[in-house]
């Protein structure tokens, strides 16, 4: 693996489409060969949406990667949240629409990538009006849905059932509005709205948010709105938003009313590289960059992250450091994804109908010698060898004891 | 862009000051039939622009026909489906990719520009400037490939005469002819040759209207695979001729390579033919040619400098002279053979009548006599006057689009070349032609910036610009690089964006926030804020509250904050006695303890507060707790904002602490305060728009009476 390390620490591939792309997420692989993605297209000429499975071909020997549409399904109306549960063998997908519907749907990607919807909830008063956000539980059997209309909703889909049933957890009749869910453990989630504020839940504790963290905290002008919200499994107590005005900030439940603010709106207080200051429309735990102060990995650090911005920014920001900007396009980068398997590559939508692929090649590392980008993850298939080979081996013992019994 | 649109539509209108010459025959109207599928009689029908470039027709049947049929349908009818050749997504990405080097040229002018104001000896022009055409230039013509890169085959095949690269398109050798003329500026000395350099690449889409020396290759392609012996063929002798003269010499070498003479088992037998058929290919593949810079692979020898290139053509000239004139022609035997090399000979010195039974239409004859007749043709105007000899030599039946722009260009008529580029590629292609028109020439310049007023007081440039930002406006994808064009414009750019921005949907947060963010861009704060109030009041509307209220908040609309919080206490005085609460808790601490920004809804966050206070009380009963929520109780009957139909429930709430168990909580003049207030109350009740809260009857008189007894108590205290 003695490869040169290239100059660009980078590689990006805009590939254009001829339709919108309003979301677009990396779906667990099934082989080390194949990868896919989820896209939400939007078809201005027809005024038609669809969520197309779509194979990425690296292809080196071509200037830039292939994507082949695998399959394809159309949702009633376009997609307002695109979601992916990685820690099962089918990738399941939920996909929430502006109409207020929500979809499960089920890609078989060993039989040609084909997509299916299992289950949909669209019935009157589910949501009234767009679900603005929806985030699936890693494991994939339960969703929890938010609405600008104040109604968080749990819908659970266990069994083959094609009607999913779901539970209102609670409505704030329009009063509060939602704009954005992310699942912190089983029974908890966080939420976000309008003036940058968050409302944590648990659902042992029904009734409304068991915690919120107050918002206007920026007091006026700077006000805005959450548009995106992650919380890294090994930090729970940490929820880490994203939204108007080029800020990204997070909450830490201990420290309860003080924002630590990443980027963008500050508090006034310590100069604060200001990265964007547009809409940040999604922000994600960036499990590649590794934080450079390795001696300070305490638990009041926030980990890296990246976002992405409506003024075409993709960036790396580490809490007291210089941001890393990765991209910077003329248009908005209105998502990106992060492959879970192979962090290294990122995928992102541009506004201006195309779809970036970003391999960032690790150079240096701090112990000074050169990364190359993880080549191997863990194929599924070579689990399944491994159960086959100990069933085989339990056989065989069998038969051994059932020899020496005879014996 | 009612304004603008009138006035252009008005001139054009008149005839006179036409800026696109209307040919009678496309007035002809056109009939087209749409099927609407209603079968009673249509009483009514509507036309109005839908998205894009389509039509809504909307149909309405007459009221009294039978009752089971529908009232009336809706078509949509899309309107030219552009020109076919490049699709709607193309366009699309063609319109975005433009964006970035538009705007990065716009910035070097205006900063070329400011430093010419600046320095007043320094020309704008300098060598920078034409660095910055061209690479304005090369970024346009990028986008307009196609985005398949040519599969180029990995074994040559020596019967495929013609290379199949990428697939031309007429936009892209629009461009390529502008680039040529425009932007190129040091290079006119080679436009003859640039000039072949195009033909070669686009010939082949003159073919759909035109008979095409690359029509009769690829014809003749497709009949060599089944051709034994080719040099008996007469198609052979002729095509070589054609694709001679237009100066594609590497397809006539290698098609001179295939002559039958060349094969081992004849070459004994047909030796002196053979000698006469390779010495004819060196002579090609030694043609001088004046160029720059010659590409690896391509024949001919390229010459920089002007004496050198005379001397080599005239030596040239004198080797294909004695070759005409040798005695072997004598000793060939094959009369095909002989008689297809000398009319290729013919072609070498420039024989005029040869040249033009060689070529097919205009373009390729000018080229070839460009070629072999007047190489040292040099400035526009002598090239312009051989074309409209050439185009007398072979005049065209019906013209082509492109044909048409290279007359324009030759003429150096601006005026021909907009008109020309207007018509056949559309409104994107001026806007971003004039500034190759515009870089190099003062007078095309001053036509095109000059003021007109029969425009309004515009420019050309402003105009197509305009004309090209409203064609961007009317999708909803392309909507967004519209501003970049609008804001080029000095005139009516500002205000036409101002308009656009107001009209874009407010639905949709993304959207929203896109417009706002425009906004920010070019600081229009006052759009800004108009388009948060409608946005406001469209989530108000649809039931969403706190996202009304951000949005109004964020506009600091206290005037439309006030009225909605008349609204929203309504359903306060029901909800917030029971204990769902938790609702409002949300919206009070969005709204914040900044009272300018909340403006009537300010008394919600107090509201919250005494109730808040007074829970305390009946939890604990603490003097301590009791005195607060008699502070809250104070400052919410004190403040102006807290609305009248309050007063009593607050007071009726208050009941248990006006009549407090252990001493008076409230002195005189707080209980004088209250009273005045249940006065002002009473007052109110007369009028007739007076709201009666929900309390039992009794209530007013309970409190009074508290109020009474408290008063008296605080006197006796004090």
């Amino acid at each position: 693996m003695a490869f040169a390390a290239p100059q660009n620490p980078s590689r990006v591939h805009r590939i254009p489409q001829s339709k919108y792309i309003d979301a677009v997420r990396w779906l667990s692989p099934v082989s080390a060969l194949d990868r896919f993605a989820a896209v939400a297209y939007y078809d201005t000429d027809t005024n038609s949406p669809s969520i197309e499975i779509i194979c990425v071909d690296p292809n080196p020997q071509a200037s830039s990667p292939i994507l082949t549409p695998q399959s394809s399904w159309t949702p009633p109306s376009r997609i307002s949240s695109l979601k992916t549960a990685h820690s099962t063998h089918q990738p399941i997908l939920a996909a929430a629409t502006f109409s207020g519907s929500i979809h499960i749907l089920v890609s078989d990607l060993i039989n040609g990538g084909t997509v299916e919807s299992e289950a949909t909830v669209s019935e009157l008063g589910f949501h009234s009006g767009p679900v603005s956000a929806v985030d699936l539980r890693e494991g994939g059997t339960e969703c929890v849905s938010v609405g600008e209309d104040g109604r968080v909703n749990l819908v659970s889909f266990v069994g083959d059932s094609s009607k999913l049933s779901y539970r209102r957890i609670f409505d704030a009749n329009g009063l509060v509005g939602y704009t954005a869910v992310k699942w912190a453990s089983p029974s908890e989630f966080a939420t976000g709205g309008y003036g940058f504020g968050l409302q944590w839940w648990d659902q042992r504790r029904p009734g409304g948010p068991v915690s919120q963290f107050k918002g206007n905290w920026c007091q006026g002008k700077t006000s805005g709105i959450v548009h995106s919200i992650d919380i890294h499994p090994s930090r729970k107590h940490t929820c880490l938003a994203g939204g108007s005005s080029g800020t990204v900030f997070a909450w830490d439940l201990r420290a309860q009313q003080q924002p630590i603010v990443l980027s963008g709106a500050g508090t006034g207080e310590a100069p604060i590289s200001l990265l964007s200051e547009s809409e940040v429309w999604e922000v994600q735990y960036d499990c590649y960059t590794r934080s450079s102060n390795i001696g300070d990995i305490s638990s009041t650090r926030i980990l890296p992250i990246m976002i992405c911005s409506e003024d075409g920014i993709l960036a790396v920001i580490e809490q007291g450091e210089e941001p890393l900007e990765l991209l910077a396009e003329p248009c908005a980068i209105n998502s990106f994804d992060i492959d879970q398997q192979n962090p290294s590559d990122v995928i992102c939508s541009l506004e201006w109908e195309s779809i970036a692929i970003l391999t960032r090649n690790r150079t240096t590392n701090d112990f000074g010698f050169s990364i190359e980008r993880p080549s191997f993850f863990w194929p599924v298939y070579l689990e399944l060898l491994i159960v086959q080979y100990d069933y085989e081996t339990l056989q065989e013992s069998d038969n051994w004891t059932s020899v020496v019994t005879r014996k | 862009m009612p304004g603008v649109s009138s006035a252009s539509g008005g001139s054009s209108a008149s005839g006179g000051g036409a800026l696109v010459p209307i040919s009678p025959e496309s007035q002809g109207a056109a009939v087209y039939p749409l099927n609407h599928g209603l079968k009673s009689p249509i009483s009514r029908l509507s036309i109005s622009w839908s998205r894009g470039n389509s039509l809504r027709v909307s149909f309405f049947a007459a009221p009294s026909s039978v009752e089971d049929d529908a009232g009336g349908t809706v078509v949509e009818v899309k309107l030219g489906g552009g020109d076919g050749e490049i699709s709607d997504a193309h366009w699309r990405r063609i319109a975005y990719g433009s964006v970035s080097p538009f705007a990065l040229l716009q910035s070097r002018k205006n900063a070329i520009s400011s430093l010419s104001k600046m320095s007043t000896n320094s020309s704008p022009y300098d060598a920078d400037w034409w660095d910055y055409i061209m690479e304005y230039s090369k970024d346009i013509n990028a986008l307009l490939s196609s985005q398949k890169p040519a599969s180029v085959p990995v074994i040559d095949d020596p019967k495929s005469v013609i290379v199949k690269g990428e697939e031309p398109t007429n936009l892209k050798a629009a461009w390529e002819l502008l680039e040529m003329f425009y932007a190129e500026k040091p290079s006119h000395l080679c436009l003859p040759e640039r000039l072949v350099d195009w033909l070669a690449d686009f010939d082949s889409l003159f073919s759909g209207t035109h008979p095409t020396v690359h029509s009769k290759l690829v014809d003749f392609q497709k009949e060599l695979v089944n051709l034994q012996v080719v040099e008996d063929n007469p198609k052979y002798w002729e095509v070589m001729s054609s694709a001679l003269a237009v100066g594609w010499l590497d397809i006539v070498v290698k098609m001179l390579r295939l002559h039958g003479s060349y094969q081992l088992d004849q070459l004994s037998n047909r030796e002196t033919e053979n000698g006469l058929v390779e010495a004819v290919a060196v002579l090609i593949s030694k043609m001088p040619r004046m160029r720059l810079d010659q590409e690896a692979g391509k024949l001919g020898e390229c010459f920089k400098a002007k004496p050198d290139f005379v001397k080599a053509r005239e030596k040239w000239r004198a080797q294909i002279n004695k070759l005409d004139s040798s005695a072997f022609w004598f000793q060939c035997a094959h009369l095909q053979t002989r008689e297809g090399l000398r009319s290729m000979l013919q072609i070498m010195l420039g024989n005029a009548n040869s040249l033009c039974s060689a070529t097919c239409h205009w373009i390729e004859l000018y080229i070839s006599h460009l070629l072999y007749i007047r190489p040292f043709t040099v400035g526009l105007e002598s090239m312009y006057s051989l074309a409209q000899k050439i185009i007398q030599l072979k005049p065209m039946a019906s013209a082509h689009r492109l044909m048409g722009l290279i007359i324009g260009i030759l003429g150096e008529n601006t005026e021909v070349v907009l008109a020309e580029c207007l018509k056949g590629f559309g409104p994107w292609m001026v806007v971003h032609a004039i500034e190759l028109l515009t870089a190099g020439s003062d007078h095309a310049e001053m036509l095109l910036l000059e003021e007109r007023p029969n425009l309004g007081g515009i420019n050309i440039e402003e105009l197509h610009r305009l004309v090209y930002a409203q064609v961007l406006s009317s999708h909803p994808l392309t909507w967004q690089i519209a501003p970049i064009y609008l804001i080029s414009c000095m005139k009516h750019g500002m205000v036409l964006l101002q308009i656009l921005l107001s009209k874009q949907p407010v639905q949709h947060n993304q959207l929203l926030l896109k417009s706002i963010e425009i906004c920010r861009l070019y600081e229009l704060h006052s759009i800004t804020a108009n388009i948060m109030k409608i946005a406001g009041v469209h989530h108000w509307k649809h039931g969403r509250k706190g996202s009304g209220v951000f949005w109004l908040q964020q506009a600091r609309d206290e005037y439309r904050l006030n009225r909605i919080a008349q609204q929203l206490f309504d359903s306060v005085g029901k909800t917030i006695s029971d204990e769902s609460f938790k609702q409002w808790e949300g919206l009070i601490q969005l709204l914040g303890s900044d009272s300018k920004t909340a403006g009537g809804l300010e008394f919600l966050h107090k509201y919250r507060d005494f109730k808040k206070s007074l829970q305390h009380v009946f939890d604990g009963k603490t003097t301590d707790a009791a005195r607060q929520a008699v502070e809250s109780l104070i400052s919410l009957m004190k403040n102006p904002s807290t609305p009248q139909r309050f007063y009593l429930p607050l007071l009726y709430d208050s009941l248990k602490l006006l009549n407090w168990k252990d001493r008076p909580l409230l002195n005189v003049s707080q209980t004088n305060l209250l009273l005045t207030k249940l006065q002002d109350l009473s007052l109110a009740r007369l009028r007739p728009d007076f709201i009666e809260s929900e309390l039992p009857p009794q209530a007013l008189n309970s409190v009074r009476l508290a109020l009474a007894t408290n008063l008296g108590r605080a006197i006796l205290e004090e």
